[in-house]
């Protein structure tokens, strides 16, 4: 009886992964850059005696709620790579819809917000400097969203599997890196003002 | 199966590494003809400002000595440097082809659009904006699109050779045992990658303020050049042309025969990269208390060792030990190598006598004379790079004579205009000729006059040395001598390896 051996892995190297780290890097760089000038323009305005936020115009309940909602989307999308890692295809789909789902719920709680907020964007630096960071990170939170899309089509289509995972693995560090990013927004614009 | 695309077709889905490289430099070449035409209308305007009557207004004179250092970063240096490590890299790593080959052309194309862009912005009365906003803001806000749209063009292409040399390369090669452009390129490319998103942040702030009813502060044209100089200045300027010590050093020990210290040269290297770092030098944001100064001063004095360590550790060990195996072939590349390391260098010096309060340099026209040294180094390392790997590039048999005729071109055109620059500086002229200077005409000494026309000469130099290096390339694009296939008889992979396929 012949023996079946099971397929050998893949001997190559996680290009996905690393050039995704480098992209990340650089989206890491691009907010470090507005936060530095964020710090910097708070500094010397409290220096001045001046108010950074008009009173009660940052409300810490939207944050918060955006906070804790990407919180859990940590852990589905931990999920969703250690459901792919086991061929587990059917925890893969829900892992990635319900992390998918986060994403556009974050998005959905940040517009509302920005229709409520009575603070239009040219009343201040504060201002302006608010919606650059939150609408760039909104725009960093709909590239995770469409590259979730993505993932799910393949994985449907069964592509996503252990042996071929560094989508899901690139798409993950993307994923925490945003995760990462808002923390700082949602406890130096939000919590800090 | 009959290939049924179209020459269009061909031309913008390629992704083979050695097409997107000519593209690459045949695209910043054009970039550099329009820098040098900026720069030497400035110097023209320069001579005598009420007399020329080439700009009508100060604002007008702003935009083009914006343009000039703008376009020579980011529309010409950088990627001639891209360019160039695309075509090199995959071969010394032992990569079949560029990682992310359609990043890498989609890249490309996004960069072309933008540095377009740019160039219609500044011609459409835009640039990035002037002192007295005599600029139409509108052009200006279109300008930033460009600048951002390029920026994001070079962050691809940088990303992918990065991830090409740290996934890609053949197995068994480690990190420190590639070869010296390809290391230099990876910490060229991290620092790039570092640095470029902080340029990009700048600019999206200024252009969501621009765009605004009433810009609140960064979107006022009269700071915007402000936020983004740093970018254009030392120690930034550094890293944009890091690639050339690699050449330097491929060049020298493959011409010389010998093999410099791979540790050393990492290290130097490395050092040079960090050191080059300038995103955080952004005064604009009120960073001049005494600390920063202080720190700003001991990171410029610093510039110098890693350089003093690449000459006396790296190169200098290798010529003085092998000058009798000198291969008489390399020459060309060789007077090149040198001449840009030499440019190198002095740029380093210049940059370093700016942290010297009592001179009070820091604004003057010494400020170009370093920019120009630095940016002006690394085309003649291209140029160096071009007699060395240029069959690689072209496909043809290259004529070292006219490469090495238009380095000494262009060298004599940089040289004049940085030390005109550099010696007007202490006469007391600014780095750029402001708005009250225009208004009121020069008053600069008949020693200033002089040195302004001997910039002049040198940036016509610059010039002609740009449009010969252009004539020479197409020249050799349409030469019929193929290539000798290994001009160097050298054993290394870049040589091993036949062209690319593309991807499917």
């Amino acid at each position: 009886m012949a023996t079946v051996l099971p397929p050998a892995p893949l001997n190559r190297p996680r290009t996905l992964v690393v050039g995704t780290a480098f992209i990340t890097s650089a989206v890491l760089m691009f907010f470090g850059c507005l936060f530095a000038i964020y710090f910097s323009i708070r500094s010397d305005t409290m220096a001045w005696g001046m108010e950074w936020f008009p009173e009660n115009a940052i409300s810490l309940v939207p944050g918060g709620m955006n906070m804790a909602t990407l919180t859990v989307s940590v852990a589905t999308m931990a999920w969703a790579v250690y459901a792919v890692k086991n061929d587990d295809r059917v925890h893969a789909y829900l892992a990635l819809i319900l992390t998918a789902l986060m994403g556009i719920a974050m998005i959905n709680q940040t517009v509302f917000y920005y229709m409520d907020i009575a603070l239009p964007i040219d009343h201040s630096e504060a201002a302006l400097l608010l919606y650059v960071i939150t609408g760039a990170h909104l725009v960093m939170v709909g590239v995770g969203v469409f590259w979730l899309g993505l993932l799910l089509l393949r994985a449907f289509g069964g592509q996503d599997t252990s042996r071929h995972r560094d989508l899901v693995s690139a798409a993950s560090l993307y994923w925490y890196a945003m995760v990462f990013i808002y923390t700082f927004i949602w406890l130096f614009i939000y919590i800090g003002k | 199966m009959k290939n049924e695309s179209t020459v269009v077709e061909r031309i913008v889905t390629t992704t083979d590494s050695g097409t997107l490289s000519r593209y690459w430099i045949i695209s910043a070449m054009v970039g550099l003809l329009f820098s040098s035409v900026t720069g030497l209308l400035v110097s023209l305007e320069r001579i005598d400002l009420s007399a020329a009557n080439i700009f009508s207004t100060a604002d007008e004179v702003f935009q083009f000595w914006s343009a000039h250092r703008v376009s020579l970063v980011l529309i010409a240096v950088l990627p001639l440097m891209i360019g160039l490590a695309t075509l090199v890299v995959p071969r010394q790593v032992g990569a079949s082809r560029l990682v992310f080959p359609r990043m890498s052309a989609f890249s490309f194309w996004v960069w072309l659009f933008g540095a377009l862009i740019i160039i219609i912005g500044f011609l459409a009365n835009g640039g990035v904006g002037t002192p007295d906003a005599g600029s139409e803001s509108q052009s200006v806000a279109l300008t930033f699109v460009g600048v951002l749209l390029a920026i994001v063009g070079l962050c691809g292409a940088s990303t992918s050779l990065l991830t090409t040399i740290v996934a890609g390369r053949i197995p068994g090669l480690a990190l420190l045992e590639i070869p010296a452009f390809s290391w230099s390129v990876l910490i060229a490319g991290t620092m790039w990658i570092a640095t470029l998103p902080v340029l990009a942040a700048n600019v999206v702030l200024i252009y969501v303020d621009m765009r605004g009813r009433e810009p609140v502060n960064f979107g006022s044209e009269q700071v915007a050049w402000e936020q983004i100089s740093w970018a254009f200045t030392h120690p930034q300027v550094y890293l944009w042309v890091l690639p050339l010590l690699g050449v330097v050093a491929e060049i020298i020990s493959a011409a010389f025969k010998g093999k410099p210290s791979n540790a050393l040269l990492a290290i130097s290297i490395g050092l040079m990269g960090l050191a080059g770092f300038g995103a955080y030098a952004q005064t604009y944001f009120d960073l001049g208390t005494p600390v920063f100064e202080e720190a700003f001063s001991i990171i410029h004095a610093f510039v110098a060792i890693p350089y003093v360590l690449f000459f006396i550790a790296v190169i200098a060990p290798v010529v003085v030990k092998n000058r009798k195996q000198f291969d008489k072939r390399a020459i060309t590349p060789v007077v090149l190598a040198a001449l840009s390391v030499v440019f190198l260098f002095q740029g380093v010096i210049v940059g370093a006598l700016h942290v010297i309060g009592p001179l009070e340099l820091a604004t003057r026209s010494t400020v170009t004379s370093q920019i120009v040294l630095t940016l002006g180094a690394g085309v003649l390392a291209f140029m160096a790079a071009f007699a060395w790997w240029g069959e690689l590039l072209t496909g043809k048999s290259i004529s070292q004579q006219k490469v090495l005729i238009t380095g000494i071109i262009f060298h004599l055109g940089v040289g004049l205009f940085a030390i005109a620059d550099f010696l007007v500086g202490f006469t007391g002229q600014n780095d750029f000729t402001g708005a009250s200077e225009f208004a009121a005409g020069t008053d600069s000494s008949n020693w200033g006059d002089a040195l302004n026309i001997i910039s002049l000469i040198g940036s016509s130099l610059f010039m002609v040395g740009v449009i010969s290096a252009v004539a020479v390339g197409c020249q050799h694009a349409f030469s019929k001598t193929p290539a000798e296939g290994n001009p160097w008889d050298l054993e290394t992979l870049e040589w091993a390896v036949g062209e690319k396929e593309e991807v499917a």
